[in-house]
């Protein structure tokens, strides 16, 4: 495209008027929907892309759907040459003290004079759209990178009140700021016939509002919760909570932990569920690290404890197992000293060959794992006012589950029956039960493959040793709903049902037996649950037992005892 | 087994440097170098962040942004959403770190250039692509072992938790004084894009990112610069300024 060589053609012109009248909007949005949460962007996901608008496309920066309240807010910019002063105000709630925190400035400037041969040939519309395009990227990256974006990540996710309001006002002139503040100008753009500028002054240390002091509290593990999600799923879970609520990222971060945590970054932002490895509580142990060595791909824990949770990486093969619903409620955790033993003991075999395999169990839970990310999104946004759907309903079955003897498919079977996408795996009892109740268990689901040739053993000492009545009693007056009660009935049974013979054969029955009930309909074993158990129906239970063991015992007899366990 | 590093930030366009001085890797801009070490799994979430920060500048086509929150730090750097944008850093950041673990306690440089391709007739060299490269940016790094320690929270079940006390205050005190430095980094990079933008090429229909490599010795220092002597030739005659 040929111009002339010192004025712009008309259409450019016309283009660059354009690109000056769009830039104020997208900076605005830009910044508000990076510190506002009511003004996010709602369409921001990614296969989105075939209905965009065409505001949208400006700049090359899709931001999603621009809320109406921002093209009011445009509205009174009608004169390009007016700067636009973008104030995001702290406002302290006892008081109404307002604290500008930042304030961005865009503004065009055009020098009443300006000569001739400052309009530079070169400057066709394409590279000053080009420039602008670069321009908005860095102002778009500098909003993350401002103490104001976590700030207004702590408000927002912060299930309880701070203390302040995160408030922002446009204006076209506005008095100075008094305070000390850090200033940063962006490289102006030459639009002729003027410039387009863009500015930030901004407090570089917002430590004085003690925003984020009762977030960085450390996660405390609560031993006797009684609680349950299905009775307020609004509510808020403090300890494990300190890692639910924060299913924004930056909670539970930066040295707070240990440091050998395993690297990932987290896709979390506004829009996007964050993985499962931001919500998780800390119930994670690291003794796991070591007995990993079936389905090990697919149970990398990292080493130590940590409150921020996230021992495996949001890729692939360690997501489906975080499964424990981020937004549901933390279950009664057992003493250190009764997981211990089951991991102990695996350590001790140098080599395990895994049982049949649970992990494909695990691997389908990569469904589940996937549904659980909208399930931790929608916890999120439960605060922001959307209802969390019925995410929260599977957790129930997570704390009634002790001394579950029961068949792991069943357990399955009964977590399904609440809704919730399957976490589709088997658990033997005994290892099901210390997942729930050491506190320094990673995933309850995580022990698949570790529990399974100990647990057999160990299965009727830790009936003994594992607090009972304690939990199924907190289960029962919890659960409002009647699967709550079933399972607990359903426990109660499996505890007071004898235990199976104490060698590998018996636990290979039980996971033989998980493996076997994998294979039926769930609904079957729903309707099972949600009905009343009566003496004969337990009855019938424990003859079932006796045949899967009797069945097993003369399947591993052939087997030849390939798993060796203490 | 830890690995410590430095991390350094330099950046620069190279368009004229390259004829001056190919092998230096002149830095147009304050060299930020950082006294805090990282630790080997903390390289991954360095790279991947400074990385995506600049080639996010870089992607001028059509994007969707994607908002990214390090694990380790609180920090949050923005990805230009394309997949192979992604797939090509993180495999590029694997193949370093598994270099870096070969080669500990050694300085490393890992570059991330732009380049244009150009078609050109057919001449003496066999190959028609010419690739034009118009911006360098420089990272330096150099790793040390430190005296081995024992993993955390390995065996024993009582020690969940790393010890509280002086070991874990060190890591994070530093792990604090990486965050800061990171923070400045992105920082400079933003100020950097912001200040040159004359020198990047036009934007292409369709295309989402202008196109780059990332490039880290693979073996020594000298076969690193003899490897930029190579891609000199190769891309024939000087990179102009792009218009």
């Amino acid at each position: 495209m040929d111009f002339p060589e010192n004025l712009p053609s008309s259409s450019d012109i016309g283009r660059l008027e354009q690109i000056v009248s769009h830039f104020f909007p997208k900076a605005l949005h830009i910044v508000l929907d990076s510190r506002i949460p009511s003004l996010q962007s709602r369409g921001r996901t990614r296969d989105r892309n075939l209905n965009l608008k065409k505001s949208d496309k400006w700049f090359n920066l899709i931001m999603g759907d621009r809320p109406a309240a921002l093209d009011k807010l445009h509205s009174w910019h009608r004169n390009i040459l007016d700067s636009m002063i973008i104030d995001i105000i702290l406002i302290r709630d006892h008081d109404h003290a307002e604290t500008v925190i930042e304030r961005w400035v865009v503004q065009y400037e055009n020098p009443l004079i300006m000569s001739p041969q400052s309009s530079d040939p070169c400057t066709r519309y394409q590279k000053v759209y080009k420039k602008a395009i670069i321009l908005l990227r860095s102002l778009y990256a500098q909003t993350r990178l401002l103490p104001a974006y976590r700030v207004s990540r702590q408000l927002s996710s912060s299930l309880a009140s701070s203390g302040f309001e995160m408030v922002y006002k446009v204006s076209s002139f506005s008095p100075p700021v008094t305070e000390t503040m850090t200033e940063f100008r962006f490289s102006p753009v030459e639009v002729p016939p003027g410039r387009l500028c863009a500015s930030v002054t901004y407090r570089s240390d917002l430590s004085a509002f003690n925003l984020g002091a009762h977030i960085t509290l450390p996660p405390r593990i609560i031993t006797d919760y009684v609680g349950s999600p299905a009775t307020d799923p609004m509510r808020f879970f403090p300890s494990p909570g300190q890692s639910f609520e924060a299913t924004s990222s930056f909670h539970g971060r930066a040295g707070r932990g240990p440091p050998s945590e395993r690297p990932h970054s987290w896709t979390s932002g506004f829009h996007r569920p964050p993985t499962p490895n931001q919500s998780f509580s800390p119930q994670f142990s690291p003794d796991f690290h070591c007995s990993r060595t079936d389905g090990g791909d697919q149970h990398q824990l990292s080493p130590p404890f940590s409150p921020s949770g996230s021992p495996s990486t949001p890729r692939g093969s360690n997501s489906p197992r975080i499964n424990v619903r981020p937004g549901t409620a933390p279950v009664t955790i057992p003493s250190s000293a009764t997981f211990n033993r089951y991991v102990s003991s695996n350590f001790s075999e140098p080599s395990r060959n895994p049982l049949p395999p649970f992990s494909p169990k695990s691997t389908r839970r990569s469904p589940s794992s996937q549904d659980s990310l909208p399930g931790i999104a929608l916890y999120k946004s439960s605060r922001s006012g959307e209802s969390p759907s019925g995410l929260i309903n599977h957790y129930p079955a997570h704390k009634l589950t002790k001394e579950s003897k029961y068949d792991s498919g069943r357990f399955s079977g009964l977590l399904s029956s609440s809704g919730s996408p399957r976490f589709g795996f088997s658990r033997s009892p005994s290892r099901l039960s210390s997942d729930l109740e050491d506190p320094d268990c990673s995933c309850p689901f995580d022990f698949d493959d570790v529990d399974e040739s100990s647990g057999g053993l160990q299965y009727s000492q830790s009936l003994d040793r594992r607090k009972t009545s304690s939990s199924i009693s907190q289960s029962l007056p919890i659960g409002r709903k009647s699967q709550d009660a079933a399972v607990g009935v359903l426990v109660q049974m499996l505890k007071t049902a004898p235990p199976l013979r104490q060698d590998s054969s018996t636990y290979m029955a039980s996971s033989m037996s998980g493996v076997q009930r994998e294979g039926s309909s769930v609904s079957g074993t729903e309707s099972e649950f949600s009905m009343a158990r009566s003496t004969s129906d337990a009855l019938e239970e424990l003859r079932n037992y006796k045949q899967l063991k009797d069945l097993l015992l003369s399947k591993s007899k052939s087997v030849g005892g390939a798993t060796r366990v203490h | 087994m830890f690995s410590l590093l430095t991390v350094m930030a330099d950046s620069g366009p190279k368009k004229a440097q390259y004829e001056r001085d190919p092998y230096t890797h002149t830095v147009a801009h304050e060299a930020l170098e950082t006294k805090s070490e990282v630790e080997s799994f903390e390289i991954r979430e360095v790279l991947r962040c400074i990385l995506h920060t600049i080639v996010f500048h870089r992607a001028l086509g059509l994007i969707r942004p994607k908002d990214i929150d390090l694990e380790l730090f609180d920090i949050t750097y923005v990805q230009c959403g394309e997949i192979e944008v992604e797939k090509k850093i993180d495999d590029k950041i694997e193949q370093f770190v598994t270099w870096i673990g070969k080669h500990p306690n050694k300085k490393s440089q890992i570059c991330l250039t732009f380049y244009e391709v150009k078609t050109k007739q057919p001449s003496w060299f066999t190959n028609k692509i010419e690739r034009l490269y118009w911006e360098q940016w420089n990272i330096n790094l150099s790793a040390f072992q430190p005296p081995t320690k024992p993993p955390v929270g390995k065996s024993h079940h009582s020690k969940l938790v790393m010890d509280p006390g002086e070991e874990s205050e060190d890591i994070s005190s530093r792990r604090t004084l990486l965050e800061q430095s990171l923070q400045e980094v992105l920082f400079q990079i933003i100020k950097f894009v912001n200040e040159k933008k004359d020198h990047v090429p036009p934007i292409n229909d369709g295309v989402i990112y202008c196109p780059f490599e990332i490039t880290f010795p693979s073996s020594s220092d000298s076969t690193f610069g003899m490897d930029m002597l190579k891609r000199m030739l190769h891309s024939g005659g000087h990179p102009s300024m792009l218009s």
